[in-house]
């Protein structure tokens, strides 16, 4: 057998090293501490900075190469898709409302995160550290750029997708995943990686884009499709750096323990409860369904999360608190925000519907213990109400979480049959939750939190353009009785409808 | 070509910038024999979508099976780089990885021998030790292990070695009775003094880091004691001055083995420290028991006041002594990059539960 003489040239990590550790150095003319103010005061203690593992190694030479392939590829891909009418391609125009949420609620946070690692890599002193961020802030902002052009050939067809930056910016729901960023931006640099690499790119993001990605494979949008194959190419760095900031933080020094758990608990909750618009388009919005959202959750959260905080526990680290509540609501969460949104379709920028026949077996059998007892009465009432022509709207504007931003539709953990309300006292002023969870994160930062734009409190007070539905809707942009409303009764569908003939025509 | 098994193509596999050796099986991707080789990469997906786990290979052809082409382009194909997790060999293949080189790490070849049984000692209830007299010399680094054919059984056992490195044809091996387990049931009940058996080695990546200047602890769980006995004799031997500490966990009394040795080596040398750890001295062979015993882990973080840093930690012994130590360690301050284990698995344990990706080693 040959036995080769070990190499004398540098390892892949040893040349990374030496091509990037260089760029940072001991500021002269001004204080290190007056150059970084912000990463020391949430308390984290990094006595090591040279300890930090570069948790990838790619250099911007190599970077720029790569991406400019992939988007080569990917536009590519996206013009014979327009070019070939793939809009015609999808199951069904129902799909669309998903991609729509995601246009309005997740893109832009694509661009926030853009924003957020850019600010944060600026203000750690420590390259590894600051490389890796501002690596990752390009990734983001190329990823909602690429999301934007792929989805931007079903805005000549279909409707609500002509805003999508000022629907983020004003519309009640998207201030569910807009508050979310907003909160890890407005958080330190050690709080903001917590939050947005370890607890959502890390924890939670198998329930957040890879649900998205395989419903669009499993619906014909080879579009969405393939900005999803050039994205998860980036995603395995970023959540790498969500590992890596995590392990250096708790290796560092014994204090920066308890601030990691709190910080643990606070974004698992936040993501969490932001996942209950991903739940209800998994289950209800997906004509052709991938897997239920319980079963999402079983094997992403219930397996994998148990595994990973199983090594984290060596650290001290334990289970995000409530994740027994999380799992508790697994059989109820999608069912209670589908019905809401069913409620509030005349609000919405999308459109909703109840589940025909086939769907409704879907759920009973993927939801044996709560679909037919708990839900399905009142879908059938709703049902018969549209068949009688006497469609449900609800009028009234809900009360909502002053923490999440969701309304206050979850139930009691444990009794499906009780709203769950919290509430706590600050300054003479009370404060709603729909949760523990949520409740707990205002109690310890309230001063944050009393500072929300909660999107129902800006109406009452005459902020969103008028005392009418209809004029808050116009300053949310939207087109009246076009993007909202329920689906069988919108444009969407009666151009589908006649696409649809006219195609079996032509067969 | 390295060997045909059963119609099963095998080809080597060499990876740089190490050197390792590896055999790699039709069909099996590079991840796959790395991983099992204890050679760690980095990686996330596992099939083909995210591209961390690219390696460029040097020499020889692979199947780049289901990579996407967004996470490996044709303008790398064309540069011979491959994800680890879809490439399979097609030919004996030389690669380039991103691993950590490890400058302790001497590149020593596998070698076939022929082990005869010289003698065996009982050492305790349930452990024998075996002397082994090979036909030729064993270069090895203490505290590996080679792989012995067990007569009647398909695959071979690791075995850690106990011995010196300095008795490089004559290994000592301390073999546990494992209920129901074939080969340990032959070693301790059908073996005989002069039979020969097939050995290859050396094998493994725990190792003594002289390169570091640490002090270093020794924590031993049952017949883990091997590779610890083999380790501490070699830096014993070449001088080492730093603290060596060693903790020997056992069930009882009884099980307690190589005391006097120990014993002896300590009041040899001055930065020699023993602690035999008895769990449970309540029975007869624990009744005139002087000293530490009890939670292992917990004599241990006693002695050192709960603070490990700036040691090295090598752990050895069944898988759930060394889940107990490591978190003991790492609540002590001290992190993966300054401990190295071997797990003792049995054969039937050797597929174990899953993991997350937060440690690499460890």
């Amino acid at each position: 057998m040959t036995v080769h003489k070990r190499t004398k040239k540098m390892g892949i990590k040893e040349r990374y090293a030496s091509m990037t550790r260089d760029l940072g150095w001991e500021t002269s003319y001004q204080p290190m501490d007056k150059v970084f103010p912000y990463d020391t005061y949430e308390g984290i203690k990094i006595h090591d900075w040279d300890a930090w593992v570069d948790p990838f190694r790619l250099t911007m030479d190599a970077y720029w190469k790569y991406q400019s392939e992939k988007e080569r590829k990917l536009y590519a891909v996206i013009d014979s898709f327009a070019q070939n009418n793939g809009q015609l391609g999808i199951t069904d125009a129902r799909y669309l409302n998903a991609v729509k949420i995601f246009l309005t609620g997740v893109s832009p946070l694509e661009y926030a995160a853009h924003r957020g690692y850019a600010f944060t890599g600026r203000h750690f002193r420590g390259v590894g550290a600051r490389i890796a961020c501002q690596m990752q802030s390009v990734d983001e902002l190329r990823h909602a750029q690429t999301q934007l052009h792929s989805m931007s050939h079903y805005n000549k067809f279909f409707s609500g997708m002509h805003s999508h930056k000022m629907m983020h910016d004003r519309v009640w729901y998207l201030s569910v995943p807009k508050s979310f960023f907003d909160d890890a931006m407005t958080a330190g640099p050690f709080e903001f990686l917590t939050a947005i690499s370890f607890s959502f790119e890390y924890v939670l993001t198998n329930l957040l884009f890879v649900p998205f990605m395989s419903g669009a494979a499993h619906n014909g949008d080879m579009a969405t499709v393939t900005f999803g194959f050039s994205a998860q190419s980036d995603e395995a760095r970023h959540m790498t750096l969500g590992i890596e900031i995590i392990k250096f933080m708790l290796e560092q020094d014994e204090a920066n323990v308890p601030i990691v758990q709190r910080w643990i608990d606070k974004w698992f909750w936040r993501g969490y409860r932001m996942l209950a618009l991903v739940s209800m388009m998994m289950d209800y919005m997906l004509p052709k369904r991938v897997m239920s959202w319980k079963e999402a959750w079983e094997m992403y959260f219930e397996e994998a999360g148990a595994a990973l905080f199983e090594d984290l526990g060596r650290y001290g680290i334990r289970m995000p608190k409530y994740h027994e509540v999380a799992t508790w609501e697994k059989d109820h969460l999608s069912h209670q925000v589908w019905s809401t949104f069913y409620n509030y379709a005349g609000a919405a920028a999308f459109h909703t519907w109840m589940p025909n026949d086939n769907e409704k077996s879907w759920l009973k059998d993927k939801y044996p213990d709560s679909f037919e007892k708990h839900y399905e009465p009142r879908f059938d009432h709703f049902t018969a109400k549209k068949e009688a022509g006497e469609r449900f709207f609800n009028g009234s504007l809900p009360m909502l979480c002053n923490t999440c931003q969701i309304p206050l539709i979850f139930t009691e953990p444990g009794d499906p049959t009780t709203t769950c309300y919290r509430e706590s006292e600050y300054k003479d002023d009370k404060y709603h939750f729909c949760s523990d969870g949520c409740k707990d994160i205002f109690d310890y930062e309230p001063e944050k939190y009393i500072q929300s734009w909660m999107p129902v409190h800006q109406i009452y007070q005459g902020n969103c353009g008028g005392a009418e539905l209809e004029d808050v809707l116009k300053w949310y942009q939207m087109d009246l009785g076009v993007d909202n409303g329920d689906y069988h009764d919108s444009e969407d569908f009666k151009m589908w409808t006649e696409w649809s003939e006219n195609q079996k025509k032509a067969v | 070509m390295l060997t045909q098994r059963l119609g099963e193509e095998m080809f080597e596999l060499v990876v740089e910038p190490t050197g390792d050796v590896l055999e790699v099986k039709e069909g099996q991707t590079i991840l796959d024999t790395l991983l099992r080789s204890g050679i760690s990469i980095p990686y996330q997906c596992g099939h083909g979508l995210c591209s961390t786990c690219k390696v460029t290979i040097l020499e020889g052809e692979v199947d780049h099976g289901e990579a996407s082409p967004f996470a490996l382009m044709d303008f790398e194909r064309d540069e011979g780089v491959a994800l680890a997790c879809c490439a399979t060999a097609q030919s004996d293949i030389v690669i380039e990885a991103e691993i950590d080189v490890d400058p302790d790490a001497r590149i020593i070849p596998i070698q076939d021998f022929d082990a005869k049984v010289e003698r065996v000692e009982k050492l305790t209830g349930d452990i024998i030790c075996i002397w082994l007299k090979l036909d030729k010399d064993l270069d090895f680094q203490a505290g590996q292990y080679i792989n012995l054919q067990v007569p009647g059984v398909a695959q071979p056992r690791a075995f850690s070695i106990a011995s010196s490195v300095s008795q490089s044809d004559l290994i000592e091996l301390h073999v546990r009775y494992v209920p129901d387990g074939k080969a340990t049931s032959f070693l301790h009940n059908d073996l005989n003094i002069g039979d020969t058996l097939k050995a290859s080695g050396p094998f493994g990546r725990f190792f003594v880091r002289k390169s570091r200047t640490t002090p270093v602890m020794f924590i031993a769980g049952g017949s883990g004691l091997s590779s610890p006995k083999s380790m501490i004799l070699d830096l014993l031997d070449t001088g080492f001055k730093q603290p060596i500490e060693l903790f020997h966990g056992t069930r009882t009394a009884a099980d307690v083995y190589d005391k006097e040795l120990f014993e002896t080596l300590s009041s040899e040398h001055k930065n020699f420290s023993y602690t035999p750890v008895p769990f449970d001295i309540s029975d007869e062979s624990g009744a005139d028991w002087v000293g530490e015993h009890g939670v292992l882990q917990d004599v241990i973080s006693q002695k050192f006041e709960g603070n490990f840093k700036n040691w090295t930690a090598y752990l050895c012994g069944p898988p759930g002594m060394i889940e107990v130590c490591i978190r003991a360690l790492m609540q002590g301050r001290l992190f993966e990059k300054d401990i190295f284990t071997e797990g003792f698995l049995t054969s039937a344990e050797a597929e174990t539960a899953s993991k997350s990706k937060v440690f690499k080693r460890i």
